[in-house]
């Protein structure tokens, strides 16, 4: 009784967390050392048809896809079905049975997250002295960076995943760097500083003493943003795959 | 005495007819249907053909100006979602419907009746939720007296529209495998139907109607062809084509005269690593035509064989007809999240025009059917690979719009770049097995003429990061768009200069509409968990 009671309390507090994603809020909550012990009566009953991978072979489907499994809880339905079918084992204890549950569930769980992933790929595939020559040549990234400068040490400082995100979509704030933008009203002077919110109707920008101000847009309103990240932007549609993986390994590089 | 009679029973009845319309009670005519909305915006599109357009005028380009904030309406779920299930999401992401002076909105697991002309709320309905994504219900839709609704545990619920009160619900999909419910149903005849949504596992796709007395089932189509079928061999197995994706979620139009009821078809499964799915993976990421009386395929054409990029192609197939060649045509046009705007033959679903709308990297020019050729390079990779547009796509989910009275298709565009790439290395990839990741974006109101797929004119969103709000144009003239900046624009939808503009608490989160009452045209939007409404009120 008090066993059933831990799993009902599990499988609510699963359902809590569980809240707003996919499937049903009343999910089996997994216990990984239940699951560890079901894989090994995986391997042992079920490996052989339903494949190492849980995901089928040429005598047993899917169980990742399989409706009986995803409808089960705590082995309620697979048990059943195991009885019932032909070649599967007749002789597993309730416990096993349990432990099998947790096993698929788990697969079922990690399948349907897969888009997420602990790991990063290996994006450390591209040629160093191509990544260098790119960066000299054709990218001009060496009209305003410098290995040896701002650059310095970067291979050290970010992973190889983050570099290649980070070279192809830096952003203002991690940069360390502003958008300025200068104003100029009707018959007035121009105002620079840096911008802080501009849509089709006013700007905003915080001038050098640190004033806030906003002006109304018109046709009499000259305004000039300067992008600091315009020209990577424009490099977008021209990087080939192979340009970024080179400077992928050319920045990895810099240690 | 007799005639005295009768006035006093025809003012009794004018009286009764009077005061049903003003407590919201009057049920529907299906007629109403069939026509261009203007005293109500009876379904998801405004009406059958999509192109979320009014014929209204009294509020115009001259007059634009003069609007003012009518009245305001915030939805409030209440504590928290309703019963056991899935968060619930307050930003209004449904087109609502005004019936008989009353509007109907809708959150995942709610749906409230608020008066039209007063935002005063009439009643609300809350559903004890099982689970599902909750990220957002696209609407309702109504048939005489009654609501039909889908909830993310995957129910489609009927409701009496003059209490709110349900008649009955009945399961569309299974919470178990995954699926979800988020899509406004539509009415034809006596069938609704409905949609469904989820792509975390590997599950396939269909539509499929319901009788509106009893909600029983009338027919279902799969998204994908029966095992024999010639289609069957864009598939490289008959396991990976039932459990190949193709998710229904989003808008449908009709043709009366054709009968013919018409959608796209969402990303194939698995989602990003499609190695184990070789082949153009049809009816996925397809626009679709069929019977809806019957569900059987009328003609399909896929906007993105064997997509790898989650490009679903569920963006309304806007239905009109115009001039090809000096030749008068039915013609059906979608612009797609891939990038590309398709124009089609209706009757037939032969291809016109098949162009980027933004520019894009994927595609190696167009068959001979007018559909894309992907560039096997731009799939997913394992160290990556630069794509445009990113998965949030050239276009989302928000409604385009199409001006009869200008010929040009609107839409809120976004040309976007992100890294793509696949994680699961197995032979046989499960569930999405990669992703996209990062991105720059920048996003532009554009007028596209469907004649030639050329943009006319395009208007650049200040800032970075594409827009998602759904569009609106009317006979006035006018074309109602949202910006990232929690503006509501309102553009002369032949140039798009900028007509009037007004500040709201958050961006734009639904789509326009608007309809006229007592002689006042009202214009609505729906901003976060807010419903706006302005009209030029007279004191």
């Amino acid at each position: 009784m008090r066993y059933l009671l831990a799993i009902s309390i599990g499988i609510t507090a699963v359902s809590a967390y569980l809240a707003g994603q996919a499937g049903p809020s009343q999910r089996q909550a997994i216990d990984n050392a239940a699951a560890t012990r079901g894989r090994a009566v995986y391997a042992q009953y079920c490996i052989n048809c339903h494949g190492s991978n849980v995901k089928g072979g040429e005598n047993g489907p899917d169980l990742i896809r399989s409706v009986v499994v995803l409808r089960d809880r705590l082995g309620a339905d697979i048990g059943p079905a195991m009885k019932k079918l032909d070649g599967h084992p007749k002789d597993l204890t309730q416990a096993q049975v349990l432990d099998l549950s947790h096993f698929l569930h788990q697969r079922i769980e990690a399948t349907s997250s897969n888009r997420n992933t602990n790991q990063p790929p290996n994006v450390l595939t591209g040629n160093v002295d191509a990544g260098k020559t790119y960066f000299n040549g054709a990218g001009k990234c060496s009209s305003c960076h410098s290995p040896t400068g701002d650059l310095a040490g970067i291979g050290t400082r970010l992973t190889p995943i983050n570099l290649q995100q980070r070279f192809l979509f830096p952003t203002v704030a991690r940069g360390g760097k502003t958008t300025e933008v200068t104003v100029t009203p009707s018959g007035g002077k121009a105002i620079t500083g840096t911008l802080v919110r501009i849509d089709d109707f006013n700007v905003s920008l915080r001038d050098a003493s640190g004033e806030y101000q906003t002006f109304r847009r018109g046709t009499n309103v000259k305004v000039d943003v300067r992008d600091p990240l315009a020209a990577h932007h424009e490099l977008l549609d021209h990087y080939t795959d192979t340009d970024m993986h080179n400077i992928v390994r050319y920045l990895e590089s810099l240690k | 005495m007799k005639t005295t009679a009768l006035f006093i029973i025809a003012i009794v009845i004018g009286l009764l007819l009077l005061n049903a319309a003003l407590l919201g009670q009057a049920p529907l005519d299906p007629a109403k249907l069939l026509q261009l909305p203007t005293d109500m915006w009876p379904t998801y599109n405004g009406d059958y053909s999509g192109r979320h357009f009014s014929p209204l005028t009294k509020i115009n380009s001259s007059n634009v100006s003069s609007l003012t904030l009518a009245w305001v309406y915030r939805a409030n779920p209440g504590n928290g979602p309703a019963g056991g299930g899935g968060a619930t999401s307050a930003q209004i992401k449904g087109t609502p419907l005004q019936i008989n002076g009353v509007m109907y909105l809708t959150i995942p697991d709610h749906v409230w009746a608020v008066d039209a002309r007063s935002g005063r709320e009439l009643w609300h309905f809350s559903w004890r939720s099982k689970g599902g994504w909750h990220i957002g219900n696209r609407g309702a839709a109504v048939l005489r007296d009654t609501l039909y609704v889908e909830t993310p545990d995957c129910n489609l619920i009927a409701l009496n529209i003059k209490d709110g009160k349900e008649r009955w619900h009945k399961e569309i999909c299974d919470l178990e495998q995954f699926y979800y419910g988020s899509v406004a149903p539509t009415i034809v005849k006596n069938h609704v139907i409905v949609g469904v949504s989820g792509d975390d596992l590997d599950i396939p796709g269909y539509v499929e109607s319901h009788d509106p007395e009893t909600g029983e089932l009338q027919w279902r189509w799969y998204t994908h062809p029966n095992p024999g079928d010639p289609e069957a061999k864009t598939w490289p197995s008959v396991e990976a084509m039932m459990h190949g994706g193709g998710m229904t979620w989003g808008p449908s139009t009709y043709d009366p005269e054709l009968n013919l009821y018409y959608f796209g078809t969402g990303n194939p499964q698995p989602v990003i690593a499609g190695r184990g799915r070789v082949g153009d993976n049809l009816y996925t990421e397809s626009i679709v035509a069929l019977n809806p009386d019957t569900g059987k395929l009328a003609w399909y054409f896929q906007a993105s064989p064997h997509d790898t990029h989650d490009w679903d192609a569920i963006e309304i197939p806007i239905l009109f007809d115009g001039e090809i060649n000096g030749v008068r045509r039915k013609l059906l046009a979608q612009a797609s999240r891939n990038g590309w705007f398709f124009v089609l033959d209706r009757t037939n679903g032969k291809n016109i025009v098949s162009t980027e709308f933004v520019k894009t990297n994927w595609a190696r020019g167009v068959d001979a059917k007018g559909q894309p050729i992907p560039d096997p390079k731009k799939e997913p990779q394992f160290d990556g690979a630069l794509v445009s547009p990113n998965q949030g796509g050239g276009v989302n989910w928000p409604p385009p719009s199409f001006s009869p009275d200008t010929g040009l298709f609107y839409v809120n565009a976004s040309r976007a770049f992100s890294v793509y790439y696949f994680y699961d290395t197995e032979d046989k990839p499960e569930g999405w097995g990669g992703n996209d990741r990062g991105g720059w974006s920048e996003g532009m109101l554009e007028a596209i003429d469907y004649k030639t797929g050329k943009v006319k004119w395009s208007h650049k969103w200040e800032g970075s990061g594409g827009i998602r709000s759904g569009l609106l144009s009317t006979a006035g003239n006018l074309l109602f768009a949202g910006d990232n900046a929690s503006n509501l624009i309102a553009f002369n939808p032949k140039d798009g200069s900028i007509l009037w503009h007004a500040g709201m608490h958050a961006s734009l989160s639904n789509t326009p509409i608007t309809y006229e009452l007592d002689g006042t045209q009202y214009l609505v939007v729906g901003a976060g968990d807010t419903i706006y409404t302005f009209a030029m009120l007279a004191k």
